[in-house]
């Protein structure tokens, strides 16, 4: 059973303009994550708010858990189950002190205050920031910041938390970090759709979707969806290094026995190719 | 005759308050007409402070900055005419558009300058040129462009003014990849008719791995170190400290020699990568 379910979605910002969503029908598995790519202007931020009911489809339907996104009755309901984690940490963080802000979510929901101390807490140890939770959030850095905003949508205790290029503003440690703590909340059972531009960050999805001009171009696994080289090149995204080089030395006569992802498994892979 | 010569320069935010922070501290380095440079460091680490003390956005509170042998504050009055000689992009420098047309916002700069209407026509035309914008777009409202062609245009207006350093922070963040590698081709495409200084801020290795001829490092205020890409990037544990990373493809490389094989230092690219591979295939003949 699907926890998302995305049928023949069109979408567009106004009348003239062309459809950013064109015939979108997608499913996502509870528990499972889902990287999202593409280049600027494809819709996939599009796909992303009409997740959480932030964008409604002009024709078409979104279900999440069963509940339709188009039924206001329903939407406070698929914001609280459906988080929304942006770009840039600044624009998402409230208060002055970090557990205060974690706490936003909750008391808005009107959960009770011993209850709001426990997800706060146990929020905060999720993203590794426990220990800053008296802190002001203006010291921080960039990851840590990203990671204060992941609590607060965390303490909000969603099934799904939709991520729209969390680490576009961050140094290499900060895009770690977030990136950790995104692994974790996936091992935790919590579905994930990661829109990112970082292909390094998309391989470690169980499955992406590249989006193109408002369609799906094509999904799989990240290993399916990576080999296709030269199709990844031609819609303006890339391949992470290490592909790459396996992809142009397969091309030069060079034989793998399987197409690497990441830095440590290319470097398997070459050892076994020169021996 | 280095360019730029910064002597023991050193910024303190909020002196005399609770919130006293030394962003930039003693910090001295020349740069060579015509350099290419990039500059990494975490977040805080104090770049984009000591960018803007380049251009007298931010006046030091120790040391100088000296351009062409001459102190920028020498006299502060004439600050003003260190920003047509050092020009700034900022981070997501399309929100600093603002004029009616991109043709208008373009030619903010050089009209400010003092240039006539005709060189103000060559230099905004050109400028569009060398970021690839099309003559029709510049009679376009800014706001109607897309996001990358904003930014493209943000950027011609800081490059029709000519400068003879151009500062850029971040300026591919946001973008999809194929659009970071035009960007970065059209910056370079500038440097390489222009000749000018170029300083580039970036959170990603792999972009100044494959542009800059030297790096700075910057940690906490201070300058960890200056030196061509190979010899910065051959450094993996000492960046690892600072919260950097070296580029993919240069770890790979770096654990295999590690592992005996016999590749060169510092590989920065795929292409190097690649050829040094095949190279060693075909040496031992499996190739």
């Amino acid at each position: 059973m699907s926890f998302i379910s995305a049928e023949n979605v069109k979408f567009s910002y106004d009348e003239q303009n062309r459809n950013v969503l064109d015939d979108v029908s997608l499913k996502i598995k509870k528990g499972e994550f889902v990287a999202l790519l593409g280049h600027n202007g494809c819709g996939k931020s599009t796909m992303a708010k009409m997740l959480n009911a932030m964008l409604l489809p002009e024709w078409g339907v979104v279900y999440v858990d069963n509940m339709d996104t188009s039924d206001e009755k329903l939407t406070y309901e698929i914001r609280s189950n459906v988080g929304l984690v942006l770009q840039n940490p600044d624009n998402q963080l409230v208060a002055g002190v970090i557990e205060e802000d974690v706490a936003f979510g909750p008391e808005n929901l009107g959960v009770e205050p011993q209850e709001i101390r426990r997800r706060v807490d146990d929020a905060l140890k999720a993203v590794g920031m426990y220990e800053y939770r008296t802190h002001a959030p203006h010291k921080l850095s960039g990851g840590q910041k990203q990671r204060v905003a992941i609590a607060g949508i965390l303490a909000m205790e969603p099934s799904c938390i939709v991520f729209d290029e969390p680490t576009a503003m961050l140094d290499p440690n900060g895009r770690e970090e977030v990136m950790k703590a995104i692994q974790s909340l996936h091992d935790k059972g919590i579905t994930i759709v990661l829109i990112t531009h970082y292909m390094n960050e998309a391989v470690l999805a169980d499955r992406v979707i590249v989006m193109d001009k408002g369609r799906i171009l094509t999904q799989g696994k990240p290993r399916d969806v990576f080999s296709e080289v030269p199709v990844l090149k031609r819609h303006r995204l890339d391949v992470p290094q290490a592909t790459e080089l396996a992809y142009r030395l397969i091309g030069a006569g060079v034989r793998f026995t399987d197409m690497p992802l990441n830095a440590e498994e290319c470097v398997k892979l070459l050892e076994e190719v020169l021996g | 005759m280095s360019l730029i010569e910064v002597k023991n320069l050193g910024f303190t935010y909020g002196v005399g308050t609770p919130f006293e922070k030394k962003a930039v501290d003693n910090l001295s380095l020349s740069i060579n007409e015509g350099e290419v440079v990039g500059l990494i460091g975490h977040t805080g680490s104090g770049k984009s402070t000591f960018a803007q003390m380049l251009n007298g956005l931010i006046k030091p509170t120790e040391g100088q900055v000296l351009i062409d042998g001459t102190d920028i504050w020498a006299k502060p009055k004439e600050i003003r005419k260190i920003r047509f000689k050092v020009g700034m992009v900022f981070q997501y420098p399309e929100y600093q558009l603002f004029d009616e047309t991109v043709y208008k916002d373009i030619s903010f700069g050089p009209r400010n300058k003092g240039l006539s209407e005709n060189e103000i026509n060559k230099t905004v035309r050109k400028a569009a040129e060398f970021v690839s914008l099309d003559d029709s777009l510049l009679e376009k409202s800014p706001f109607d462009l897309s996001g990358g062609e904003k930014r493209r245009a943000a950027i011609a207006g800081v490059i029709a003014m000519d400068p003879d350093v151009l500062v850029l922070d971040e300026p591919t963040a946001g973008l999809d990849p194929k659009g970071r590698d035009v960007l970065l081709a059209q910056i370079m495409g500038y440097h390489r008719e222009r000749k000018n200084t170029i300083i580039l801020i970036s959170h990603s290795m792999e972009d100044v791995a494959r542009i800059a001829d030297r790096i700075m490092v910057m940690n906490r205020g201070r300058l960890e170190m200056i030196d061509t890409p190979k010899v910065v990037f051959s450094r993996v544990e000492r960046l690892r400290s600072m919260g950097l990373r070296v580029p993919q493809i240069t770890r790979i490389m770096t654990e295999l020699k590690q592992k005996g094989y016999e590749f060169s230092d510092g590989i920065l690219t795929v292409d190097q990568a690649f050829d040094e591979i095949v190279g060693l295939l075909k040496k031992e003949g499996k190739l």
